[in-house]
């Protein structure tokens, strides 16, 4: 799988670039994804999804229902999208360091 | 290749996502040899692409009937002319008069920039099989496109959806990844929505729960995107007073193996499903909202999987279940919650391959108020594809563009019915709906038919 260096470590990636390992995630990867998607900075308000994200993925292994997202990190489906342009599953899911969402998405 | 020839081609899996899968891609050189060898397999073994080689007189009648050219107007995307990619090479190299005089009767030597177009035409067919309906002949493309997409895949060419999603099945028994620990607490979640929405009614979800009479198999997409349609379907069997439970080791109606592997990933998923069912001590397996993976399910797990349970435990789709309660009288449903003017998109695969119309249009009529369901023209078997089927759900910006063109056909329909809200009972249907009604700017909510059934539920102690 392809290599991409964010901040001087190198990081493995698959094909759409979602980080393969997410124990490798620190904020600066959170940045360089934003950069990628378009978003100019992240503020409080994309951090506490991406927070949300990090912590449901470490006790689950998967990454939530939008539903529960959405209702659990306060942040309503609207804002979310305008948060994170392609969406919760993909934008913030890879700013977060989860895996790409496979299947019927 | 695929910017050499300028072709619109979805994301290419890797080597190594190809060698997780035991797959190791051939190298270019041989790809040609190795592609005619799979063709010369395929036409002694499937009769149904034989015809479909050797009938074809290219009458066109496929081409008005198809989404995916009239949304392209690509010659490449008439049916016909899709399956002419293969049947070029399939008469230059397995007839006499292709072998002889090939310019006359149309043959043309195999390369790699057809395989390329291959790649490219084969993963924008939708499989939908309208072209069968339409064909004088019988011919059906579908069955050609999985045998195109068989032979890609042997050689190491797949989507990176397709590949991705086949990993997480052979890893966890689902598309999506789901592991158990996330299956129970998403289903934990919905319980407690449950609860608040509907004056504390108290569902269980109950998982890998043994001496169960029905496993019910809900698409793991479910559990990302479409709450409502699980929720339904926990609320029915509540309703119904079932012993149900889902398993965490396949909760997966999809079977995406049946439309990129059907040699190994689509066998992986069926023997999973038996084992599961047989470990659990089902009397019944209860498929959810999925329109290809009712189909897999429904007609060819014998011919794939030769566990016993595969004859004895018998299958049935939830829509023929909550048919089959309505038609008893033994549901009492307020059709008026669900006071909206709705439309219903027939899943290729349950309309056109499982003749699964009429239950829909029961399920629909008890569940809205009177007059509120409108058809779409044309419906039923005749109805055309969300643009999505078969997983050609890509996100790469080439072949999103591509799902909105091969999407403008329904957006058409949807429009002229004035509903404002699409039923679409499976979950491809769903992941493409979603966002191509934003882009068609069309003012319906997309639900599944599972949702309005669950809605409309009046409990009583």
């Amino acid at each position: 799988m392809p290599f991409v260096e964010v901040e001087g470590k190198q990081i493995e990636v698959d094909e759409d670039g979602f980080m393969v390992d997410p124990s490798q995630w620190w904020p600066g990867w959170a940045h360089y994804v934003a950069k990628q998607e378009g978003i100019s900075e992240l503020t409080d308000r994309h951090w506490q999804v991406i927070e949300f994200l990090k912590d449901y993925y470490a006790k689950t292994g998967i990454a939530p229902m939008i539903r529960k997202l959405c209702k659990e990190s306060g942040i309503p489906l609207k804002e979310m999208y305008e948060l994170f342009p392609t969406g919760p599953a993909k934008g913030a899911c890879k700013c977060a360091g989860l895996p790409k969402p496979t299947g019927c998405v | 290749m695929s910017e050499a020839t300028g072709l619109r081609q979805p994301k290419k899996a890797s080597a190594d996502l190809f060698r997780k899968l035991g797959v190791e891609p051939v190298p270019d050189n041989e790809k040609v040899q190795e592609a005619i060898r799979h063709l010369d397999d395929f036409r002694f073994r499937v009769r149904s692409f034989v015809m479909a080689m050797e009938s074809c007189v290219k009458c066109g009648a496929c081409a008005e009937a198809c989404h995916t050219y009239l949304g392209t107007r690509d010659p490449n995307n008439i049916p016909a002319g899709r399956v002419d990619l293969i049947r070029k090479a399939y008469k230059r190299y397995f007839t006499v008069q292709g072998q002889l005089f090939p310019g006359l009767v149309g043959a043309q030597d195999l390369d790699l920039e057809t395989i390329e177009k291959w790649y490219s035409y084969f993963y924008q067919c939708s499989e939908c099989r309208r072209c069968a309906h339409v064909c004088p002949f019988g011919i059906d493309t579908a069955e050609v496109t999985f045998i195109a997409r068989q032979i890609l895949y042997w050689l190491g060419i797949a989507p990176q959806l397709h590949a991705a999603t086949a990993e997480a099945i052979l890893r966890t028994g689902n598309h999506m990844g789901l592991t158990k620990a996330g299956i129970e607490d998403t289903l934990e979640f919905l319980a407690e929505e449950i609860e608040e929405d509907y004056d504390g009614l108290k569902v269980e979800f109950p998982v890998d729960k043994p001496n169960s009479d029905i496993l019910y198999v809900p698409s793991s997409a479910d559990f990302m995107l479409n709450p409502n349609t699980l929720k339904g379907a926990a609320m029915f069997f509540k309703y119904v007073g079932a012993n149900w439970t889902i398993s965490s080791e396949i909760t997966e109606a999809g079977n995406f193996g049946y439309l990129s592997d059907q040699s190994r990933i689509q066998r992986e998923m069926v023997t999973r499903l038996f084992r599961e069912a047989t470990k659990l001590g089902v009397k019944k397996i209860v498929w959810g909202e999925c329109g290809h993976g009712w189909r897999a399910a429904k007609m060819y797990p014998p011919t794939v999987s030769d566990l016993p349970g595969v004859k004895r435990i018998p299958i049935t789709h939830i829509h023929d279940e909550v048919e089959a309660y309505i038609k008893a009288g033994r549901l009492e449903l307020d059709p008026k919650r669900n006071d909206r003017k709705v439309t219903l998109h027939d899943p290729c695969n349950y309309a056109r391959a499982c003749g699964h119309s009429d239950n829909m249009r029961v399920i629909m009529n008890a569940v809205v108020p009177k007059g509120a369901f409108v058809e779409m023209k044309p419906s039923r078997e005749a109805n055309f594809c969300c643009g999505g089927g078969s997983g050609i759900l890509f996100d790469d910006p080439d072949m999103y563009q591509f799902r909105i063109l091969a999407s403008n056909k329904k957006a058409e329909q949807v429009r002229e019915t004035g509903a404002d809200t699409l039923c679409a009972p499976c979950s491809i249907c769903k992941a493409q709906l979603y966002p191509m009604v934003k882009e068609h700017k069309l003012p319906v909510e997309v639900v599944g038919l599972i949702d309005l059934v669950g809605h409309a539920l009046v409990f009583r102690d």
